[in-house]
């Protein structure tokens, strides 16, 4: 029988982890938050960018095996990072809503590579209404009880909405490129920032922001009072071993915002 | 001999068999067009939500059970992309088949087997370059 992509997808090693580091700004100086834990398809596929990848993996219904194969890779190539940085994992909302033992499984694939719970955040990412809501209300605690934190991907679009806000009581309000990208001189786009994190400090959360790729951007984010950036002006999506032997996981990470990208601070 | 009408026009090709597959690309893309091509209904619609294309060649049956996958990737075209022109290849005899593809708004029906020129005429008309029709 012929293999079909998904096959591909949970052969050994069919998914490649890539981690993207997410700074915090103190002053003129960033240090490593923590890593976002990304998935790349099998290589030279149609399904090697991720959000053609997850967008087959949603309507093949296959979220919750999907999810289960991250998090066992993403467990594994962590492994192999010097330190112990903060992770941060994807995880549909469906797959919560669906799989009762999704928490036990992080917990036990973390374990099994050695990984301390304490360094693990979940980010909720969702594109439909998921049907189960007591489970999923019931995976949220769980993961709460295990010392899990919780990261609400995407806030504003799809179905990351104030009721999801709700239901998760997030620690991290993510916010997506789209509302970050251009926001220097975008009136309406720095209000939706605003609003963003004046309901991350009710809800006593911090705000991410992600697809920070000018300093003009950079300078607008942190002038509203966001510290917590994520994007290529720092650093892309990296492959475990260049990320290793980069210098981005010592204690001091080396970048500093410059004398010219000052000027907008 | 690459036209200049086509250079760096996107389509999608959608079909479980694979020579068809590399046919059609080889020939496509000889043309200038960048050419996509997937076997699963679920890939196919997988790249329409992420990519924009000028026209989609779908055949009806792909890697699955029904037999008529097809008809799903023309109504997920028809709903979401309204712009992108459709033909659709197949050997399905049904008239059943043939009249929804058709209430669904196809732009060209070609039943297998059909000489490829039978579908590069159809393609290059759709796309506005008749001079290879």
């Amino acid at each position: 029988m012929r293999r079909t992509l998904l096959d591909r997808i949970l052969a050994p090693s069919g998914l490649r982890i890539l981690f993207q580091p997410i700074f915090k700004v103190y002053g003129t100086t960033l240090t490593l938050h923590s890593l976002e834990c990304l998935a790349r398809g099998p290589k030279d596929t149609n399904i090697e960018p991720a959000s053609v990848l997850f967008e087959y993996v949603r309507r093949k219904r296959e979220e919750v095996l999907v999810d289960r194969v991250c998090v066992g890779a993403v467990m594994r190539e962590a492994s192999k990072l010097p330190g112990e940085p903060p992770l941060s994992i994807n995880v549909h909302a469906s797959t919560l809503g669906r799989d009762h033992r999704f928490t036990d499984f992080i917990v036990e694939s973390a374990a099994s590579f050695g990984i301390s719970i304490s360094r693990l955040t979940v980010e909720i990412v969702e594109h439909v209404t998921f049907s189960d809501g007591f489970v999923f209300l019931n995976a949220i605690e769980e993961m709460r009880r295990a010392g899990i934190k919780i990261a609400l991907d995407d806030i504003g679009l799809g179905q990351s909405n104030y009721r999801m806000a709700l239901y998760c009581k997030p620690d991290y309000f993510k916010v997506d490129s789209y509302f970050v990208k251009g926001s220097h001189n975008d009136v309406y786009r720095r209000g939706i920032l605003e609003s963003v994190l004046h309901l991350a400090q009710k809800f006593t959360a911090n705000v991410v922001v992600e697809g920070v790729e000018t300093v003009e951007d950079l300078a607008t984010v942190t002038e509203l009072g966001i510290d917590l950036v994520q994007g290529f002006l720092f650093a892309p999506p990296m492959p475990t071993d260049e990320l290793g032997s980069s210098h981005l996981l010592s204690g001091h990470t080396g970048l500093e915002v410059s004398s010219e990208q000052l000027a907008f601070l | 001999m690459k036209d200049p009408l086509l250079t760096s026009r996107r389509i999608l090709v959608v079909d479980d068999e694979r020579p068809i597959l590399f046919a059609l690309r080889d020939y496509f893309s000889l043309k200038g067009l960048i050419v996509d091509c997937a076997e699963e209904m679920e890939e196919a619609q997988a790249l329409l939500a992420n990519v924009s294309y000028s026209l989609v060649i779908v055949d009806m049956r792909l890697t699955g059970f029904g037999g008529v996958e097809g008809l799903e990737v023309v109504g997920f075209v028809k709903d979401r992309c309204p712009q992108t022109r459709v033909i659709v290849w197949t050997a399905s005899e049904s008239s059943a088949v043939k009249r929804e593809v058709h209430r669904r708004g196809v732009d060209r029906y070609i039943q297998k087997p059909a000489p490829l020129a039978d579908v590069a005429r159809a393609a290059f008309e759709l796309l506005g370059a008749p001079a290879y029709a």
